[in-house]
């Protein structure tokens, strides 16, 4: 098998990995949005909840909790597919980063915003959806897309449990080629192909907010 | 099966017993991460041509899955003739992966010094090592704190990974303790608790060090 021959028997797993990626992002987004704003806005022992929640998912190591929900789930008589666990488990992790720098960039706005809303008579809801995330939404678009990033790679812990990704693949080539060093460098190669043009286009993207940070004042 | 909380608190005991594992292999791959970060990011600085290099090889490093690196370092060096123990290999695999992102972050720590600092140094006939370690390093490492203890935090929750390429840390005991009693919920989940403890326990001990450290620079 030639290098280019490994690298499209790779691809065949592409279809897995991107649908545990997509999968994973609707539910880090929402999670990511939700607690963002809850822990925003919140005090007190509600707080502390919605912070012990995202620090379940943010502090424990994504892999521990992949396995963690595979096999303990059946025992308490919950059963899911692969692909509904894997989304869960690598998404809510990404999502709980993300809480992060939701609430980061609400908390970095100028308070004048808000007061400025208030003065105008809007609802407290209205204020944080048409003044607060339209201008947040900036400020964290960079970490949302290096968020995705790890998230992609993350996918190839689902080839662990059983499902059948790019590495799940490679390793099956591995294991009938006996050939490590071109199916293992056309796995990475694979995985580079996919990851770099969101590098490229975070890099771009942060480049264009810290441009529009800096002339705002000018404005 | 169903879910036994007396097996999952007898497993703790053997799991903890891998405890020192995980925490030796965390040190030497902080270690090994901050000075291959920092020799990344000197050579990228040192001329134009290695400075495209050296992006590159950063941005592949940061576009590839961790456990796709460990399988090439685990599969790929044995069929060249080289067999390391699975924990340096395993050791490596961290470095290398997070040298990427240490230099990042050693880029950030540098570009916030000052110009005056650099041409100061210089105006006194340093050489060029004397103004890396004098000069630059003492200003930057007080820059770099906070990111660089969140990397060594994610260093600690990536080391679970190693247990893929066989190497006895606490889920590599939990994996041995499932395959030798075929229960695998209980090990999992205790194994996730143990992690989930030391990590924010670890990573409340950064965020302490790193007000000590903004105190002491404000003075």
């Amino acid at each position: 098998m030639s290098f280019v021959d490994i690298l499209i028997g790779i691809f065949d797993g592409f279809g897995v990995t991107a649908s545990v990626t997509l999968w994973g992002m609707a539910y880090a987004v929402p999670f990511a949005l939700v607690f963002g704003i809850l822990q925003h806005f919140t005090t007190g022992p509600v707080r502390f909840a919605v912070t012990s929640i995202i620090e379940f998912w943010r502090s424990s190591p994504v892999i521990v909790l992949l396995f963690v929900f595979y096999y303990t789930l059946p025992t308490i008589g919950i059963t899911l597919s692969g692909i509904t666990v894997a989304a869960m488990a690598l998404g809510l992790n990404i999502g709980g980063y993300g809480s992060q720098a939701v609430r980061a960039a609400l908390q970095s706005l100028d308070p004048g915003q808000v007061e400025a809303g208030k003065a105008l008579g809007l609802r407290r809801i209205q204020i944080l959806m048409l003044i607060e995330l339209p201008q947040a939404f900036k400020a964290m678009t960079p970490t949302f897309i290096n968020q995705f990033i790890q998230l992609i790679k993350g996918t190839a812990l689902v080839s662990l449990i059983t499902l059948t990704d790019m590495t799940f693949r490679a390793k099956e080539i591995s294991q009938l080629q006996y050939d490590p060093v071109g199916t293992y460098t056309a796995l990475l190669v694979a995985y580079f192909i996919v990851c770099y043009p969101a590098t490229i286009f975070g890099r771009w993207v942060e480049k264009r907010v810290a441009i529009s940070e800096r002339t705002q004042g000018e404005i | 099966m169903k879910f036994n909380l007396a097996f999952a608190i007898e497993s703790l005991p053997l799991i903890l017993s891998a405890l020192w594992t995980t925490v030796w292999v965390t040190v030497a791959s902080c270690a090994g991460a901050a000075l291959l970060g920092f020799l990344l990011e000197i050579a990228r600085r040192s001329s134009r041509a290695m400075s495209y290099v050296m992006r590159f090889v950063i941005d592949f490093i940061r576009s590839t899955p961790l456990l796709v690196q460990l399988y090439f370092l685990y599969f790929v060096l044995p069929f060249y003739g080289v067999t390391l123990p699975s924990f340096v290999v395993g050791i490596m695999g961290l470095s290398i992966y997070y040298s990427g992102y240490l230099a990042e972050v050693f880029k950030a720590g540098i570009d916030g010094i000052p110009v005056g600092q650099f041409e100061a140094a210089q105006s006194l006939g340093l050489k060029r090592l004397d103004v890396v370690v004098f000069v630059i390093a003492p200003q930057m490492l007080r820059n770099i704190a906070a990111p660089m203890g969140n990397y060594f935090v994610s260093i600690l929750k990536a080391t679970p990974y190693l247990a893929i390429i066989a190497v006895p840390e606490m889920l590599g005991e939990a994996m041995e303790i499932a395959s030798d009693t075929f229960r695998y919920a209980e090990p999992m989940l205790t194994v996730g608790v143990v992690f989930l403890v030391l990590a924010v326990a670890v990573a409340q001990l950064v965020r302490l060090l790193e007000m000590r450290l903004l105190k002491s620079a404000k003075r």
